[in-house]
This record gives structure tokens, sequence and C-alpha cells, in this order.
């Protein structure tokens, strides 16, 4: 099987990095092509990528020489909109990292369209008449509700995503096939040289005995950093000597704010904002990590990269119970309910005080994190899946057609015509079991 | 060229539309190009089915042919990458008779949505065609109204070839053509009882009901009409029916709102015979000019029965009128050659 | 009756549908019938395939005509309460090309589901019929292995039989039949070469499109086998006038087709001239036609078994008079004529 596998390539974008561990175990089981648009700062990849400067350049020539295209999208447009572009016009399986999508559709259509009416239409055509269309809604948490997945999955062949809370949503839009992947990353891979070398704390400006704990990933508000530092604060006198590092990118204004709150709260000298940092320095605080804290509240994605990461290195992660964090096993991290910073401060000084435990914890998620985020076998899982894929091909792209030529008449997505035809469909092309000799064979 | 002919149509119905592309096909073999026929069936009842049909159209494949012309809807559907539209009517029902008596598709919410539905395909859709024609200028006014798609008029010629001559200006009107309620014959009956000249009718074809063929005996009678009207309910020969129009002082015909002028308006022409209709006949009037190439009355019987007396009085000015038409036919380019040529461009 | 007849064609390309079709249609209007007759346009490609089978099940017949006659697939997928299908063949790649090197699917899960959904939509309507019929033997057994579709066979015949005449048992034998390599036209130039006796050879017919290299090899053959002045091959369309002439004086027919799905014509056109045809073991379904001794002679695909045939039939004019005329007998036998035809169609 021939496969174009098109993502963001730049270094500073983590699907980048999924993306070539993923093809690499990949490569061993079809014939991949890593594709992308970006023009600096490329990952390197383990495969053969193939550059293009826009959807638009992209000829029937180079679609026929692939069975399969795969799509990686993600909530941030420059990253994703050449894809997305392509992915309207050549119909493939898209990997959606994101739940919420709905920056990178507000960004699309202000920024890029200048359209903001095609926006409103949009979000009527997938939320009914009363969906907030003046309003701004990424900038809210209301942004949970109006997702905008919906119009990433659309005309797919079919949808890969990395957790089940996101697989049902995707089944209750769209028709062709639906498939949950555990997200991989290569730090299951090489996690467990680093963990050999050198005891790295020191390397970091952190004693030996001192705690250090981390938090990785963009600074954003739902990251929820202002409740682990409020944590923290509960708990200062109970924990011995630590560090907070904060390792991701985030803006100075928020940067700004944040360290004023820690200050606030007694913390100043204790937390530290590293920002975007190579992947070996991330490796480094990865491994010399005692304890992470991965808060989400409200969840945007549909699994957590930085998650992976801090399990595959062994780590005992502290996270909300919510979205793809609540399908991980209760042995292998400590979930706690959102917004509640006392739960937090408690799981704190649990593992704070007790490191047999911890370091048990962290032996756990690092066995599961093995077998359950390896490449190996996202690629295994991708694979069968694309035989599902190309099985329904048929008949999905039959009632894609269909979908069209009765949307060109127009035909709204609840109109009794579409039910019709599908029922048609269903009838003349799908085997049923029957218990009559009339079934062949 | 290997052209394929597409038509909608009701199983059974054999209508004139049906002549006119068996016409078009021998015509295309005969200039030498390859020609395949195609018809589709057509429902229309319950509403639901004109949407499936629409459907349909949209999944047949033309493989292997170089353009298609399609005749109505929703044929003109069927995709393709050079396809003409040689419009015969479009789905009247969600048009010129949404909302009148004669109507065919309810108003009612399912019939609203149904003509939303026809509307919006037919736009999106005739955008698609590579050129427009339009078979009569009523049928192109419909189209740039409704729809707001240009299109130039393309007359479709006689569908046989017979040599229709005028032979002589006698003493009758020749009334040629099926005979039934939308044609009014009767009405032309009754317009013999206000003629004061020695003016005979002939009516000349198949009655389709006994009631209508009864009522025309019946005003025959009551008019005292025997001698001066010949009702021949029978189907006639092609050889009768041009030596008639050969032999006639003119012709008559007056259907109620027809969308193009019809073969008896060719056939009258090219006979060189001025032709009688009404205002109310519809596309007959693009070929019939009052007073050039005809007469063109109110429906009533005393009108008609002005016209028929002022020809029979006048043989000049019948004559005058009836050059004038055959002048009209040529004009136009009423012919198989051009349609062909236009066609295959 | 009101009757619809339903087909379907590839645009511009004559297949062996077409004649049934159009004698089908001619032969029920003299038997008083009127009929409505749609030939729907239909592309083989597999990725569009879908697409028109759908279609077939939206194109609403169902309020019209006493009876539905659908004829080439995928007619018979059209609704009618009173539907009978007269079935010619299948899309071949779903079925028995499936695995061969003559499958056009995919070798693919995508394959795999075009092939499991045509199935599907064949099943569905063959069910509906309220009688299933088709042109072979073999169509019938493919039916049956398929679909679970017990079908009879209703073997197609001549429009006009009458047409052809007995002249003379003459000094050549006749095939007659497109030229395309599957027909085997070969086959017979290569036996002619083993034949002892100087019986001639006429092939005639249209080659195929894009068949041109096999006509050049067949003149190819007889120059190698120095046979030009016994072997004539006339490679274009052969008017009726000039198929009853050639029939009229042959002694008798050839026909070596590999493994074909039903008989041809020429097969009926010789017996309707009363004469005898020859063929091969493994022509298909001409050995439901020919029964050797008896009608004609069956010999394995070999050139020099075939020979010894042919020169029988130069040698014995009696035998191939007795067994010319038997093929009057076998056509009747069988019930291949017209009245039986429709009487079965209408039943």
């Amino acid at each position: 099987m021939r496969i174009a596998w098109f993502t963001p390539l730049s270094r500073t974008s983590s699907i980048g990095r999924f993306s070539v561990a993923v093809t690499a175990s990949l490569s061993r089981l079809a014939y991949v092509d890593l594709c992308y648009f970006d023009s600096q700062d490329i990952r390197e990849s383990r495969v053969t990528a193939r550059r293009f400067s826009s959807a638009a350049s992209i000829t029937a020539d180079v679609w026929n020489g692939y069975d399969i295209v795969v799509y990686n999208l993600g909530n941030y447009l420059p990253f994703h909109r050449e894809i997305y572009l392509l992915s309207r016009r050549w119909p493939g399986v898209c990997i959606l990292h994101d739940f919420v999508m709905h920056h990178f559709f507000a960004d699309y259509y202000f920024n890029y369209l200048h359209d903001s009416n095609a926006y409103s239409l949009l979000m009527q055509h997938t939320y009914g008449f009363q969906a907030p269309v003046g309003e701004r809604a990424w900038e809210t948490a209301e942004v949970v509700h109006y997702p905008l997945f919906e119009e990433a999955a659309r005309g797919a062949l079919g949808i890969i995503t990395h957790s089940e809370f996101f697989k049902r949503r995707v089944q209750e839009c769209f028709a062709g096939p639906v498939a949950r992947i555990p997200l991989a990353c290569d730090a299951v891979t090489r996690s467990t040289e680093g963990s050999r070398s050198e005891p790295s704390k020191t390397k970091l400006g952190v004693a030996a005995d001192q705690l250090l704990i981390l938090t990785v990933g963009h600074v954003n508000r739902n990251k929820q950093i202002e409740s682990a530092l409020d944590a923290l604060a509960q708990i200062r006198s109970d924990l011995g000597s630590f560090i907070y590092a904060i390792v991701g990118p985030v803006s100075a204004d928020y940067e700004r704010e944040l360290k004023s709150a820690a200050r606030e709260k007694g913390l100043g000298d204790v937390v530290r904002f590293l920002g975007q940092v190579s992947d070996e320095v991330l490796f480094a605080y990865l491994s010399a990590a005692d304890v992470c804290i991965n808060l989400r509240f409200p969840i945007t994605e549909g699994a957590s990269g930085s998650l992976v990461e801090q399990m595959a290195f062994g780590k005992p992660v502290i996270v909300n119970d919510v979205g793809c964090f609540s399908e991980l096993p209760d042995e292998c991290v400590i979930k706690v309910p959102a917004n509640s910073d006392g739960r937090v401060a408690r799981a704190l000084r649990r593992l704070a005080n007790d490191a047999p435990d911890r370091i048990a914890m962290g032996a756990r998620a690092k066995a599961f994190a093995q077998t359950e985020f390896h490449p190996d076998r996202y690629a295994r899982q991708f694979m069968e899946f694309m035989w599902e894929v190309q099985s329904a091909k048929p008949i999905l792209s039959l009632s894609d057609r269909v979908g069209v030529e009765l949307g060109r008449m127009g035909a709204h997505a609840d109109a009794r015509i579409l039910d019709v035809i599908a029922r048609e469909i269903n009838e003349i092309f799908v085997e049923k079991p029957s218990h009559t000799d009339a079934s062949h064979r | 060229m290997k052209i394929g002919i597409l038509i909608s149509t009701v199983p059974f119905v054999r209508g004139g539309a049906e002549i006119l592309i068996r016409a078009l096909h021998a015509k295309l073999r005969e200039y030498g190009h390859q020609a395949l026929l195609v018809r589709i069936p057509f429902r229309w009842e319950p509403p639901q089915k004109i949407l499936e049909h629409m459907l349909a159209c949209r999944l047949l494949r033309m493989p292997g042919v170089a353009r298609v012309v399609a005749l109505n809807f929703p044929a003109f559907y069927v995709p393709h990458e050079d396809k003409i539209v040689w419009m015969l009517h479009q789905f009247r029902p969600a048009y010129d008779l949404w909302k009148t008596p004669y109507q065919g598709l309810s108003d009612s919410p399912e019939g609203q949505e149904v003509r939303d539905f026809i509307v919006r395909a037919d736009n999106s859709y005739l955008a698609e065609a590579s050129r427009i024609f339009a078979n009569s200028e009523v049928t192109s006014a419909r189209l740039k109204h409704f729809n707001g798609f240009d299109s130039d008029v393309l007359h479709p010629p006689l569908p046989y070839d017979h040599q229709f001559s005028c032979i002589e200006y006698g003493d009758f009107i020749f009334a040629p053509g099926n005979i039934n309620e939308a044609e009014r014959q009767l009405l032309l009956v009754q317009s013999m009882t206000h003629c004061r000249s020695g003016v005979k009718l002939l009516l000349a074809g198949k009655s389709e009901s006994e009631a209508n063929s009864d009522a025309i005996k019946v005003a025959i009678s009551k008019g005292r009409l025997e001698d001066r009207v010949t009702f021949l309910d029978r189907f006639i020969s092609e050889e009768e029916k041009v030596d008639w129009f050969g032999r006639a002082l003119a012709c008559a015909y007056i259907p109620y709102d027809e969308d193009s002028y019809g073969y008896v308006t060719l056939e009258s022409l090219l006979s060189k015979k001025a032709l009688i209709t009404c205002n109310d006949s519809g596309g007959i009037r693009e070929l019939v000019k009052d007073k050039v190439t005809g007469r063109v009355v109110d429906a009533s019987p005393r009108a008609l029965a002005e016209a028929m007396d002022g020809l029979y009085y006048d043989r000049a000015e019948a004559r005058q009128m009836g050059e004038a038409g055959y002048g009209l036919v040529k004009t136009l380019d009423i012919n198989w050659d051009h349609v062909v040529r236009v066609l295959t461009a | 009756m009101r009757i619809i007849l339903a087909t379907t064609a590839t645009p511009f390309v004559a297949g062996g549908s077409t004649q049934i079709v159009e004698w089908l249609h001619r032969q029920l209007e003299i038997h008083g019938h009127d009929v409505e007759l749609f030939q729907l346009p239909v592309s083989e490609a597999y990725g569009e395939i879908l697409d028109q089978l759908l279609a077939m099940r939206l194109l609403d017949l169902t309020q019209h005509g006493d009876r539905l006659i659908a004829v080439r697939s995928p007619s018979h997928l059209l609704r009618h309460p009173n539907k009978v299908a007269w079935f010619i063949h299948h899309y071949r790649s779903a079925y028995d090309l499936w695995g061969t090197r003559y499958q056009t699917l995919p070798d693919t899960p995508e394959g795999l589901a075009y092939r499991s959904a045509i199935v599907q939509s064949d099943n569905v309507g063959l069910q509906e019929c309220v009688r299933l019929f088709c042109n072979s033997g073999v169509v019938r057994d493919r039916l049956m292995k398929f679909n679970n579709a017990p079908a009879e066979v209703l073997y197609p015949p001549l429009l006009d039989p009458g047409q052809f005449r007995c002249g003379v048992y003459g000094d050549y034998l006749l095939y007659i039949g497109r030229l395309t390599h599957h027909k085997r036209q070969w086959l017979a130039i290569e036996a002619l070469r083993y034949t002892r006796t100087p019986v001639k050879l006429i092939i005639a017919g249209c080659p195929d499109p894009g068949a041109e290299p096999y006509v050049f090899d067949l003149q190819h053959l007889v120059a190698k086998y120095g046979l030009e002045h016994r072997v004539s091959i006339l490679s274009r369309w052969i008017s009726e006038h000039e198929k009853v002439e050639l029939f009229a004086n042959c002694a008798a027919a050839v026909y070596l087709p590999f493994d074909e799905d039903s008989y041809g014509y020429p097969s009926l056109e010789a017996h309707a001239a009363r004469k005898p045809v020859l063929t091969t073991i493994d022509a298909g379904g001409t050995n439901e036609l020919i029964v050797n001794g008896y009608n004609g002679l069956v010999t394995p695909a070999d050139p020099e078994l075939l020979a010894n045939a042919m020169d029988s039939l130069y040698k014995d004019k009696d035998l191939a008079r007795r067994m010319g005329e038997a093929g009057e007998q076998r056509i009747h036998d069988l019930g291949i004529n017209w009245d039986a035809v429709i009487t079965r169609l209408l039943a």
C-alpha cells in the first residue's frame, strides 16, 4: 500500500514529531511518504519527505501515485491550512488531533478568506440557528460546545481519533469508519536511553534532593497553571525543597501574569518559566522530573502528547478526570476533578512525601506507555484501520457523491430524501445475514 | 461526432417530443454522425418521486460520448463535460403553472419544498451546459425569467421530409391535428354559424374522446352546417394531409396556450397558407403575426368567423400572407441543416 | 399487453445483447403487444458502477406496463411488480473473472467491497423477478452458483431463419463471426494445414476494435502454411444477403470460440441453411446446441483432430446433409423459436 502522510513538519509542531515517529514504524508495513508544506526549520524525517508549495499545486498524477492519503489536522491554522485545503479536494483519512477546531476555522474564515458570512453559515449549518455567530466564541469557555471538528471530518474516507470520547463524538456526525488509536510518541523508544545517563538534575540547576515538578506544553489558560500554583502554595510548608518548572511557549503577557501570581503566592523563587526549548532540553527535564502536573480544563485536544511523553518517561502524573485523561488506567496516573486545587494539593503532598509510591506509579505508567503509546502499535492499528477504510470506500464515496448532488439541489442535512437514499443504498449494497435459502453461498 | 440525445419520458406517453427526437436522431446519422437516443423513465407523482428521478439522472454515465444534447427536465441533469441543452420545455408545474389551476404540483408545504429543489437544481445543472437553446421564444423567455439563463432560439423543423407545396387557394379552411378540447375544434365549428361567406371548414383528424366528437357533431347539425363543415373523425394519411394543405384557402389552428408553434403551423406556412390562430394560443404567435402571415384574433366565434370570411373575400390577401409566412420560415432557418450544424458545432 | 422492455448498453458499442433486444422488440410487436423500449446507457468502470446501480433503483417504472422484461444487466435492478429477466451475463469482473487475469476490480479490500456490493445488488434485483430466464446453461449455472438464483434457459432465436436457404454442400467451410482472438479463427487455419482433402475455408466477419493485429496474424498464418489458395479472409461487415449466399453453399459451418457463454448466432444461421456445425469440446454455450454426430461434429481443440473432421465433411456430403437437416430438429427440440420465447416471457 502506498500512503501519502500529510503533516506539519516544523520543529515547533508536536504533531510533526508524532508523524516522524509513526511514519518510521509505518514504513515497515507500507510504502510511506511524509508530505509537508512548511518552509523553514524542518524536522528531520526517517522516511522520504516530499515538500509541496501549496495544496493547489498538487495534481492528479501525484495522488494517482498513492492508495491512501492521510491528513493530520490540528487547531492551528498556520500549520494545517494547506493540509485542510488539500483534504477538500482529495478525500483521505483524517487524523483529528484536536477536539476543538474552532480557532482553526475562525482564523481560516476571518483572517484568510475574509468571509465572516461563510463562518456564520458554517456555525448555523453545524449547530443550528441558535449557534452564536457574532460573539467570538473561540475566546470563551463556550467554545467546547461548538468545537467545529465536524467540518474537518466532512467528506473524509475515515477518521482517526486518539481518545474514546472523541471517537464517540465523531460517530455522531460521521457515517464512515472511525478508529480510536492511542496517541504514540517517540519518547517511548527514546526514554530508555535517557534514564541511563547521569543524574540530570544538576545539569538543570536543580539540587539532587530537590523535588522537580514539571508541566510541559503550550502555556494556555486551560492548562490550569494557576490551579497548580494555588495547590503548591497550599502545601508549601509540607513539601521539602522543590522547583516547579513550566516548559513550553508562553506569551509575554501571560507569563508576566503567571509570574506575578506566583510571587503573590510566595512561590516566586521556586517557579521557573523555560519557554520553548530544544528536544534535548525537554528530554532532560522529563528524565529528571519527579512529578508531572498535566491539568486540562476545558478539554480542547483529542489526546495529550505531553502526557504520553511523561508516562513514557515513567513519571507519576496528576491529571484532571476529563476527556482522554479519564480513559487512562487509575493505577497509572492520579486523576483529580477539574477546578479543585485542594485535590491537586493532596495529590502533590502524597507524591512528594512518598518516594517509593511515586516511583512505583511512574514504573506502572512507563510499562503502560511502552505498549499503549508505542509507534509500532500505532502503525499496526493504523494498517488494520486502512483495511476497514478501503472496504468502506466504495459505498462511502457513493454516499458522498449523492450528498454533494443533493446539496446542490438545496437539501439540508435533515431532508427526508437523504434518508430515503441512505436506506436504498443499504438495501441493495449491504449484505444482510439471512436465514433463508435465498442467501448466496 | 458521437452524440447522445437525452430525453426524460413517461412510459407509453408518446408526444410531439418523441417524434422530434427520433427525427433528430435520424438526421444526425444522415449527416454522418453517430447518434444514440437515450430515453430516461420519469415519474412525477407523488412529488417525492421527482427528486428521486432528478438524482437518478445525476447518477447516469455516458462513456465514450463526445457530446450530449438534452431536451427536457430532468434529462439535462445527466453529467457530461460537453452538454448542450435544447430545452423543449421545463417542468412547467414548478414554473409558469405553479399556483394556477393547472399546476400539477400542489402548493402545500411538501409541494413547495419540491418546487424549491427543482428550481435550485435546475439553476445548478443548467450552469453546466456549454450552450443552451430553447425551441421557442416562449420557452426562452421563461428560462430567462425563472432561472436567469440566456438561450438562443433553435426552432424544431418538421420531423419528416414530406414536400409541402401550394397547389391552389381553394374555398375551405383546413384544420388538421388531433381533435381534442385543448385544440378547440368545437370553437371553430361554432364560428362557422357566424360566417356570411361561402367559406368551408375541413376538420381532419381522429377525435380523442367520444364526448368531444359528439359535441362537434351536435354543433354541426344544430348549426345546419352539414354542407359547409366536413368532420373526418379518423387518422389521415400523410399524402392526404399534404394535399389538403396544398389546396386550402388557409388553415386554422387555435389550441390553448401552447409552448411552441407546433408542426401544423410549420406545415401551413410551408404550404404558403395563412394561419388563423387566437390571442391565447401561445407559441403559434411566434410565427403567425396578425395580417402579416395570418390572423390572430380573440377566441370567440364571431372574431374567428370574421377572420375566415375575410380571407374568403380577399384571395389576394390570403395569398400574400401565405407567401409572407413561407418567407418567414426560410428567414428563420427552420430546417435540419441549420439544427444539425448548430448542435454539432 | 403493455410491455416495458428494459436493457442497457455501453454507448456506441454493439454487443451481443443489442440484437436480442432488437429482435425481441420486433417479435413482441408482431405478436400484437404494445412495447415501450428503454435502453439505458451504462459505463463498466468499477468506480462508476455503484452510482449506476443506484440509479436503476430510483427510476420508477412500477406504475406502467403489464410486465417489465429486463435483458442486459443491470436492468434487472429496475423495480416492477411484474418483472421478468432474460439474463444474458453478469458484471463478470465480480463473478467468474474474479481471480483471473481479466479481473478489472482491484485486488484490495476496496475491490472486495465493490464485488460484494455488486453481488448483493444482483441478488436483490434477481429475487424480485417473478420469473428468471437466461440465455444458456452456462449462465444458468453461474446464476445458481453465485446468486443462488434458479433460472430457466430460454435460447435466443434468429429473427428470421426463413431468409436462409440451402444450395449445395460445396467445397468450403464457413467461419462467420467477429474477428478476435478468443473466437480462435487461427485454430481453423492451423487445422486446415493438416487436412488431406482440398477443402477450403472462408473466414468472414468484422474485426473487434483494436483487433487489427489479430487479422494480420491470421493472414500471416495463411501465408506461412502456403494456404493462400484455400483460405479467404473477409475482414469486414458481411451483409445479410452475402451471409445467406455464403451459408447456402458451404459444406458446413465452423465455430471454435473458447468457452463462450452462449452459442453464437452463426450456428443457428448454419442450421437455418441446413448445414452442420464443426466445433470443439471447450466452446462453451455452443456445446449445448451441437451434439457430436447428430447436428455437427465436436472434437477436442486439436488441429489434427479438427482436420479429420473437416475432411469428413468435405468427403461425405451425405453426412453433412443428414447432420444439417438434424439441425432443424435440434432447434425445434430446444424450443429455439420466438413463439416459445414470447410465451415463456409473458406467462
